[in-house]
């Protein structure tokens, strides 16, 4: 009986927390409605391009406002462009911002956290004060402070670098919107990430299963490995999908303010801008946008349930 | 008889706010192959600490200022981090209180149980679990190959720390540190536990330090107890002395103060007056003194020594720290 059983449990100790996390995940109904509209947003933002029917820059001045049809699904805006293009690009606006601002706060936090987690006393203390501080800032002000202040001379250096080389890449001021706004928003998500890690560290360290395994002489490199990082992993991995959704809904509300992404390059946030001046006419609008942002935060959300489920075991039933 | 275990002179010490907590004030002990030490004292009297000294299992705050630790011979508390790393589990063991948090709930029994062992012998992962199965079926799991496949909250209590008895012993090390094992968990599984230790020290011939506060759950169990104040060892003999004859008027009240069925219904249990002193400094004189009866001056002022008590010979001395000669003033009991 022991010569059957052992090779079994040889066979699935490959990644087994991984492997019974997805078997869990996939058995959460919410969970999976939440990962296919998740990845179907991902689809959208990466083959956008050759999936849109029209440009979303294309103008059709005869055929402005129209409601949704067979040509149109989503209709067309105050200046005849097709929305559901401008949607489909306004996707690509949304994954990459979503993804820098996040990679970039868990960077930044994961540093912050660790190193205040790990050495305590007055780096802790330090790295408490910085959280405190950067929290304590309004993020709409400081997005407005900083397109205000940094956004013409960076455009201005672009301009300039246009002239002097001719190259090409200076002469697109778009990446300028693109890369203040996830620079804003990461600086005011990391110290979220940041608390997050510094919390998990604090307590894992001294959790009795790490003194155990310390007991038995476990490296510390495998401690680390096997017991810190799965039992931090899963407030994480919620955060990262929490905050994907919420730095989209963050990008969405900016550039409706005239300080994110700005128009042309289509984002949710300034459509609905836009469809706000005509939504009582044009309902249609205003709609497609908006109804997309919602449905994608509520994936998120979904999503990020269902792993924060799957991650512990403890919760199994 | 060779010593499997030296302590001489041992002193620990915590950094805190405002200067030093001295948690182990100067333990001296040995323990030989096969023998079990029962170490007693009230909670905050450093027993867990002196005994964590030995394989320097201490949060980063603490720190042994004195003193020497010997395990077969080698020199513990001067060995590098990595050699000390080998020596953990390996050669000493560890069952801890708590077994509800001692388990990661991220890791399989089986792969949480040959961690130690793949590490320290070396054995391919298959190997390791099929000993893992042989060990756990020895402390009592049925179904051992099964149980291996499932996460700890999938355990009661008692089975736990039967995988925290299996987990320290799979190793076969020749000492294991037992950190009151039985303190969490329920009287049934409690005389178990005991019954389980008893039976694979008799198998495996390991020696075994029992770290606990209860006097009474000694009893048909050790050989020898310690007893330990304000991080002083103030008594130390065999099972019987102490129980007969102790010296230490910090024994003899909690001797006293262990319940027994001869109990008046409805009388008080006694009990000593006061609190284990604070830690701070480091006392002038018996730490014991404040809540002693039978303190005379010398005691506000002179640390005793532990010293063997007269008459008392062999191997094994009765040994006790206390000015005033005790005998024949002990318990009625």
């Amino acid at each position: 009986m022991t010569d059957q059983a052992i090779p079994l449990q040889q066979e699935e100790k490959q990644f087994s927390l991984a492997k019974d996390a997805f078997i869990r995940l996939i058995a959460n109904r919410l969970a999976i409605v939440g990962m296919v509209l998740v990845a179907f947003l991902f689809f959208v933002a990466i083959f956008g391009p050759y999936l849109t029917p029209y440009d979303f820059l294309s103008q059709d001045l005869m055929a402005r406002n129209q409601a949704p049809s067979w040509q149109h699904w989503f209709g067309t805006d105050d200046l005849g462009r097709d929305i559901m293009s401008r949607v489909i690009y306004g996707s690509r606006t949304a994954v990459i911002v979503g993804f820098s601002t996040v990679s970039f706060s868990l960077v930044i936090g994961l540093f912050m956290g660790a190193l205040g987690g790990y050495f305590g006393g007055k780096v802790d203390a330090f790295v408490v004060w910085l959280i405190d501080i950067t929290m304590s800032i309004p993020s709409l002000l400081l997005v407005i402070v900083i397109n205000v202040s940094l956004k013409p001379p960076l455009v201005n250096w672009m301009d300039a670098q246009f002239l002097a080389t001719g190259n090409e890449f200076y002469r697109n001021t778009i990446w300028v919107d693109f890369v203040l706004v996830f620079g804003s928003l990461a600086l005011i998500k990391w110290p979220k990430a940041a608390r997050i890690i510094r919390g998990q560290i604090l307590s894992i360290r001294n959790k009795n299963y790490v003194l155990a395994a310390e007991a038995l002489g476990v490296p510390t490199s495998k401690i680390v490995r096997r017991y810190v990082i799965p039992n931090a992993i899963g407030p994480i991995i919620v955060y990262i999908s929490a905050a994907l959704g919420e730095a989209m809904v963050l990008e969405s509300s900016f550039s409706f303010l005239g300080v994110g992404v700005r128009p042309p390059i289509p984002s949710w946030g300034n459509m609905i801008s836009d469809g706000l001046r005509i939504w009582q006419l044009y309902p249609h609008v205003l709609a497609a946008p908006a109804a997309v942002l919602a449905i994608v935060t509520i994936a998120f959300s979904f999503l990020g349930d269902g792993l924060n489920d799957a991650l512990n075991p403890r919760q199994w039933k | 008889m060779t010593k499997l275990l030296e302590v001489n002179n041992l002193h620990t010490r915590f950094k805190v706010r405002n200067g030093y907590l001295h948690a182990v004030n100067g333990v001296s002990f040995s323990l030989d192959k096969g023998e079990m030490l029962g170490v007693v004292g009230e909670s905050g009297c450093g027993k867990s600490v002196s005994m964590m000294s030995l394989i320097r299992l201490l949060p980063p705050a603490a720190q042994i200022t004195e003193g020497e630790v010997r395990i077969d011979g080698e020199d513990i508390t001067h060995a590098s981090v990595s050699r000390v790393n080998s020596i953990r589990g390996s050669k000493v063991g560890m069952i801890f209180q708590d077994p509800m948090t001692s388990l990661n709930p991220f890791m399989k029994i089986g792969d949480q149980l040959v961690e130690g062992i793949v590490y320290h012998k070396k054995i391919t992962k298959a190997e390791a679990l099929k000993q893992a199965a042989k060990y756990l079926k020895m402390v009592g799991i049925s179904n051992a190959e099964h149980r291996l496949t499932e996460y700890p909250h999938q355990l009661s209590g008692g089975m736990r720390q039967r995988v925290m008895i299996a987990m320290a012993l799979l190793n076969e090390p020749s000492l294991v540190i037992a950190d009151e094992p039985t303190t969490a968990l329920d009287v049934t599984i409690q005389a178990q536990i005991v019954e389980l230790v008893k039976d694979l020290r008799e198998k495996l011939n390991m020696s075994i330090i029992w770290i606990t506060h209860d006097l009474s759950l000694l009893a048909g169990m050790v050989d020898r107890i310690m007893v330990m104040y304000g991080g002083y060892v103030v008594e130390e003999a065999v099972l019987d002395d102490i129980y007969n004859s102790p010296l230490h008027p910090y024994t003899i009240g909690l001797l006293k103060s262990i319940p027994s069925l001869k109990t008046e219904a409805g009388s008080r249990l006694p009990s000593i007056p006061g609190a284990p002193p604070n830690l701070f400094t480091v006392p002038t004189g018996c730490p014991f003194a404040p809540r002693c009866e039978h303190k005379i001056d010398r005691c506000q002022t002179e640390v005793p020594a532990l010293a063997a008590v007269p008459g008392s010979s062999g191997d094994r001395p009765h040994r006790v720290a206390c000015w005033v000669d005790m005998r024949g003033r002990g318990v009625e009991q």
